[in-house]
């Protein structure tokens, strides 16, 4: 007969032997997870030093469906809707990532890893072929870009390309179209500020001051504006010649592109590239304008920018970024970074030698002989 | 009455100062010894929260490898309750499968009377008829049952009413039946479950137990909430567990309470908060060394008498009266698992928002049962009977419980991506900062696998689908498990700060008392 249960309450010893099991596997766990953490890894394959130390690069892109590469091997897409790559075990030294897809332009940089740090880089890809969406005058009653007196598309878009529907007739006849009120806004917009044909360095030698000159209904009047352009705590100047992306904000701040590791000026031209050597000398002896220390970083206050050696005939902040520039040079409209390690990525948005541009609600619009384009910037996944 | 007739108490119960319930009781040293007391646990807590953030702010690598050491902590603290829980839901199993009447047919019994508490409010007539009828429906003679309906004078003429209207209706069944009301006019007592069994347990010796002349140690006391409903053996395996235990009037018998009367109409935040509490118990039982009583459970007559019934004056009387007994006898009270399962009320409330806020005022309830732990090392410093090695353990124990259980699921969950967002710059270029938060999701989500465990476990012990609820509930039930994180953060973490800190700066909270189902 059953006098007490079959199972007994769990033992004190068995609680005990289980509670050291855990506290031994906390011991040996913890400082493994930490050396794991500041990017130690176990290397068997590694005959000299089985215990190996690593970096990593933190990509962030601005599109979501690209596909990156780190010396020539594609990183591992990030989960769903997200838009940075952070690359581990990485072996310190310099390293090349690539951002591309088809139809979009490729962004590449040679960044340096060093052990245990991490690496920021921001790639941008902007259409590899232009794209605009064309702004008619008339519409069809389904909203269809209708182009009259125009025999072909490539009349209109030149060496532009567009998603979007468009029709071109011969015939001037307006009858069966409507009005397109956009076309009237974007007009006016040109209408009152629009770029010049006239180089920006031209222009500041002469007057220290930088002129827009746009046609209007009464003629062409000139429009003058400071030389300056500022975005969060960065300013865009002209000066000698150059541009310049200046730093005016906290030294903690500082965005990182702006900095490099502490290190001697050879060490500097072999990881960040002669220029960022160069430019961190020059500062280095410079008394007015000093290298910033960051802890253990060298900040430049200013980075030069990119301008193809073409002349600069307009330049703004990139719509919705303090870290890209748009300049409009002798043959087209380009984006160009403020990161200079290694060098700047530059990309082209839209090819033509006689055209204005106007930004308005971050869109920026063109006007290119008779006709008015929206630049895309963006290109939905293939 | 002899209510204040302390002759019959242990020496040291007989201390003027043994149920103090808050430092304005007291005088002197002792009072601000008491406040002090009060005022360490909130301090412990802000102080580790904002200790977190601060270091997350000037010393991030610090604050980081915390956070690590932390996370695996509390992965194998998963695993070590996992398993603690794993064990008693086979027993608790095995518990409800046994014939327990055969088991006790060995002893000599007879001799037991089984007083049975049931205080109330405000609770509606179904809720005190359930209660009722499983007492009836147990498998123990009723007419060894003396049962007790506690209306509280504060609830009005309707809650005596319907008290009477029961003793009407089912005192027949039982070997005595006795209807008490607690005034409210009683110095004092605070308003609740604690002063209302106070008073009536002072009531049924004078007028049943006295009178019947039954002997003090041959009655088992079952303090029970008023939506208990027991299980069909409870009197027997309390009886088989009271004949076996080392020292049976040294002990309390705790059951496992299964939020279950209303589990299919509850919410599932409901029955998350439910069964959570229900699995915490179960953990517990099977390290009852590290227990208190919780809610409903059953005490000797003779042990209750003689520390004069517990205390009317606190908020936590379920845990207080197991802390009084372990005091008064010199640390030599212990609780003793039945691992057998009593049916209690999942709290709800007719809107969703209604339920919130009950959970809410529940746990906080529960969680200011840290002034337990004042009380505890108030008389830690003054009972030197107790071994002093029981005497730390038990403080470090229930100290670490009531910390652990408003810092940790607020560190876990927060505070362990803090050195990202706060830390320096210097930090932030590291990799120790990029791979922190892999490193904590990933330990988080093996953590998580005990909620695994705890879905399947929460579905076996799940009643009888009602015919009216489609068989989908089962899916949502199994994966309601998910709200986990976040129930822990507001129905844990914050109610029990929000109780710490009230206790921190003197606000006392009174008795709030978790509505039973809608009248």
């Amino acid at each position: 007969m059953l006098e007490k249960p079959q199972i007994e309450s769990l033992s004190t010893a068995h609680r005990k032997r289980l509670f050291l099991l855990l506290a031994a596997v906390f011991l040996i766990s913890f400082p493994v997870m930490v050396f794991y953490t500041a990017g130690y890894r176990l290397d068997l394959g590694n005959e000299e030093q089985t215990i190996v130390t690593t970096g990593g690069i933190y990509i962030t892109t601005d599109t979501l469906d690209v596909e990156v590469y780190l010396d020539d091997e594609q990183v591992e897409r990030p989960r769903l809707f997200r838009s940075a790559y952070y690359i581990q075990n990485i072996a310190a030294g310099q390293h090349r990532v690539v951002v591309q897809r088809p139809d979009l332009a490729t962004w590449v940089k040679e960044l340096p890893v060093d052990s245990h740090m991490v690496i920021e880089a921001a790639a941008f890809t902007m259409p590899a072929i232009s794209h605009v969406r064309p702004i008619p005058q008339y519409v069809t009653a389904t909203g269809t870009a209708v182009y009259l007196g125009v025999a072909d598309k490539k009349e209109v878009l030149r060496e532009a390309t567009t998603t979007l529907p468009m029709q071109t007739t011969t015939s001037k006849k307006t009858t069966g179209y409507v009005l397109n009120e956009e076309y009237d806004f974007v007009k006016s917009l040109f209408g009152s500020t629009s770029t010049t044909s006239r180089s920006v360095f031209k222009t500041i030698s002469d007057e220290e001051r930088f002129r827009f000159s746009t046609t209007t209904a009464t003629g062409t009047q000139e429009i003058i504006m400071e030389p300056k352009v500022a975005r969060g705590n960065i300013e865009l100047e002209v000066r000698q010649q150059e541009l310049y992306a200046v730093w005016k904000g906290a030294t903690q701040s500082i965005p990182y592109y702006f900095c490099i590791s502490h290190t001697d000026a050879t060490s500097t031209a072999l990881r960040y590239g002669q220029h960022v050597a160069d430019a961190i000398e020059q500062f280095s002896q410079s008394t007015t304008t000093p290298l910033i220390a960051v802890g253990s970083r060298l900040c430049r206050p200013e980075i030069k920018l990119d301008r193809l050696r073409k002349d600069v005939y307009f330049y703004d902040f990139f719509p919705n970024s303090s870290d890209l520039v748009l300049l409009q040079l002798s043959d087209g409209l380009y984006v160009t970074e403020i990161d200079d390690r290694a060098w700047q990525n530059v990309q082209q948005i839209y090819e033509g030698t006689d055209f204005q541009l106007v930004i308005e609600n971050n869109v920026i619009y063109v006007q290119d002989g008779p006709y008015y384009f929206e630049v895309i910037t963006r290109l939905e996944t293939n | 009455m002899a209510l204040n007739d302390q002759s019959q108490l242990l020496p040291y119960a007989q201390r003027s100062d043994f149920k103090v319930a808050r430092a304005n009781e007291l005088t002197g040293p002792d009072r601000r010894l008491y406040r002090f007391l009060e005022i360490v646990p909130g301090v412990a807590a802000w102080g580790t929260l904002i200790g977190i953030v601060l270091a997350s702010m000037y010393a991030p690598f610090l604050a980081a490898y915390f956070i690590i050491a932390f996370s695996i902590y509390w992965v194998l603290k998963t695993i070590f309750l996992s398993v603690h829980v794993r064990y008693n839901w086979k027993r608790l199993k095995h518990h409800m499968a046994l014939d327990w009447q055969q088991l006790i047919a060995r002893f000599e019994y007879d001799h037991l009377y089984h007083l049975v508490i049931f205080p109330f409010y405000q609770e509606p007539r179904e809720v005190l008829e359930g209660a009722l009828k499983g007492l009836i429906a147990a498998h123990y003679d009723p007419k060894k049952l003396i049962v007790v309906l506690a209306a509280e004078a504060r609830a009005g003429v309707e809650a005596e009413q319907l008290a009477r209207a029961m003793e009407q209706q089912y005192a027949y069944h039982f070997g005595h039946f006795l209807v008490t009301v607690h005034p409210d006019t009683i110095a004092g007592d605070i308003a609740g479950k604690g002063s209302n069994t106070h008073y009536a347990l002072h009531q049924v010796r004078e007028k049943i137990i006295d009178a019947q002349q039954i002997p003090y140690k041959n009655i088992l006391t079952s303090i029970f909430d008023v939506d208990t409903v027991i299980y069909a053996d409870y009197f027997n395996c309390l009886v088989w567990h009271f004949m076996t235990a080392e020292n049976p009037y040294k002990s309390a018998f705790q059951p496992v309470p299964l939020f279950t009367n209303n589990l299919w109409d509850a919410p599932a935040l409901s029955r998350v908060m439910a069964m959570s509490s229900t699995f915490w118990q179960m953990i517990m039982q099977e390290r009852p060394d590290k227990a208190a009583t919780f809610s409903s459970h059953s005490v000797s007559f003779q042990a209750l008498y003689e520390i004069g019934y517990g205390q009317p004056n606190v908020v936590s009387e379920d845990s207080r009266i197991f802390w009084n007994l372990l005091i008064a006898n010199n640390g030599d009270f212990s609780v003793v698992s039945l691992s057998y399962p009593i049916a209690m009320d999942a709290t709800t409330a007719p809107t969703m928002w209604g339920t919130i806020k009950n959970i809410y005022k529940q746990h906080r309830r529960w969680t200011y049962g840290v002034e337990n732990w004042c009380y505890l090392m108030y008389h830690f410093t003054k009972n030197k009977a107790i071994p002093l090695r029981k005497r730390i353990s038990i403080a470090a124990l229930q100290g670490e419980g009531y910390w652990s259980l408003v810092t940790n699921p607020i560190m876990l969950f927060i505070l362990g991506w803090a050195p990202i967002f706060l830390g320096t710059r210097e930090f932030h270029q590291t990799v120790l900062s990029y791979e922190l938060p892999i490193m904590v999701r990933n330990l988080l989500i093996v953590a998580m696998v005990g909620l695994v465990v705890s879905s399947i476990i929460s579905l076996s012990l799940t009643p009888p689908r009602p015919a009216h609820h489609s068989r989908f509930r089962y899916v949502v039930m199994a994966l309601q498990w998910i709200m986990v994180p976040l129930t822990m953060i507001f129905f844990s973490a914050i109610p029990g700060l929000d109780a710490q800190t009230r206790l921190m700066f003197g606000k006392y909270m009174g008795f709030w008392v978790t509505p039973k189902r809608e009248k």
